[in-house]
């Protein structure tokens, strides 16, 4: 109480313009959140190595135990499995079989037609030959 | 000391490449911790730090036969954790772009409990408004990767690593803003 009067005493005493200033001080720092100094050479220096140290910390406890093992079982399946370029070279090789076939059954079929077209046209050939010779 | 330590992963990894079990889960034994706290750094979700370390490690028993110098298998093990990384990161952000609807269960926020303090948080929230390259950056520095090192990973010369690590330890200060308590 004996302090609030002696400021009391010191406003009162002041020019008005350097009691508004005073004020005004008064409240800009009225709004600034205790740790201010903290904050600010925290922000100034960027986190320090220990809270690096934490981060990486944090993110080994997230591996569960017999991770090794789990590793190197998947690893061997992975190895077991076919990889995608093996997929692609049996999707290419099952594709060029299968085309090879379609050309083959094409082609004989386009034989057994040429060879029945010119059976049939040698017996036409003949019945018009038969026809003019009568 | 060092030199010993470093002979002895370098006989551990040439035993791991010759298909030595043993020697392969010793050394996903021995990185295990530190791929995994690079993947947090890098993804800051928790619920992807298993999957995406045991993608690490399986592509590093399948692919270790292929490492030249044994003498760089940290190197070339975090290059794979980062590049890992940066593929899930990279397929996720065109998961948002063709799956606009679902991405509710890709924003999973940290369950209460997983973050340990407001710096920890803090930091998680200004890596992730970094890019995936600047984040892999920062967090190889801290996994105690040299200039030299990390310009072989990025393939970069040793003044750009420099040049970028600056400009990301920038855009790190900018977004961290620990919120202290009274």
């Amino acid at each position: 109480m004996p302090a609030n009067t002696s400021a009391n005493t010191t406003r009162r005493n002041m020019k008005p313009e350097s009691a508004a200033w005073d004020a005004l001080r008064r409240h800009a720092s009225a709004q600034l959140h205790g740790g201010f100094a903290d904050r600010v050479i925290r922000h100034a220096h960027g986190p320090v190595a220990e809270t690096w140290r934490s981060l990486f910390a944090a993110g080994a406890r997230r591996l569960s135990p017999g991770f090794a093992d789990r590793v190197l079982r998947a690893a061997r399946v992975a190895t077991e499995l076919p990889s995608l370029g093996s997929h692609l070279a049996v999707s290419a090789a099952t594709a060029a079989v299968c085309l090879a076939a379609v050309l083959f059954v094409h082609q004989r079929s386009v034989e057994r037609d040429d060879a029945r077209n010119l059976a049939e046209w040698g017996r036409i050939v003949e019945i018009a030959d038969d026809d003019t010779s009568v | 000391m060092e030199s010993t330590s470093t002979t002895d992963l370098a006989d551990l990894v040439r035993l791991a490449q010759k298909g030595n079990e043993s020697a392969q889960r010793d050394l996903i034994i021995l990185y295990q911790h530190r791929v995994a706290g690079f993947v947090y750094a890098m993804t800051s979700r928790s619920d992807y730090v298993e999957d995406l370390s045991q993608q690490v490690f399986i592509k590093m028993v399948r692919a270790l036969d292929r490492l030249q110098a044994p003498a760089q298998f940290e190197s070339w093990l975090f290059r794979l954790a980062r590049n890992t990384c940066i593929d899930q990161l990279r397929r996720q952000k065109l998961r948002r772009i063709f799956l606009p609807f679902g991405d509710e269960h890709e924003n999973i926020p940290e369950p209460p409990g997983a973050v340990d303090s407001e710096e920890l948080d803090a930091l998680r929230h200004a890596l992730a408004q970094l890019r995936p390259q600047d984040r892999a950056l920062l967090a190889l520095v801290q996994e105690g990767r040299s200039h030299a090192e990390i310009s072989e990973i990025l393939n970069v010369s040793v003044a750009a690593v420099k040049a970028r690590l600056h400009r990301a330890r920038e855009h790190l200060r900018e977004h961290y803003t620990p919120q202290h308590e009274t």
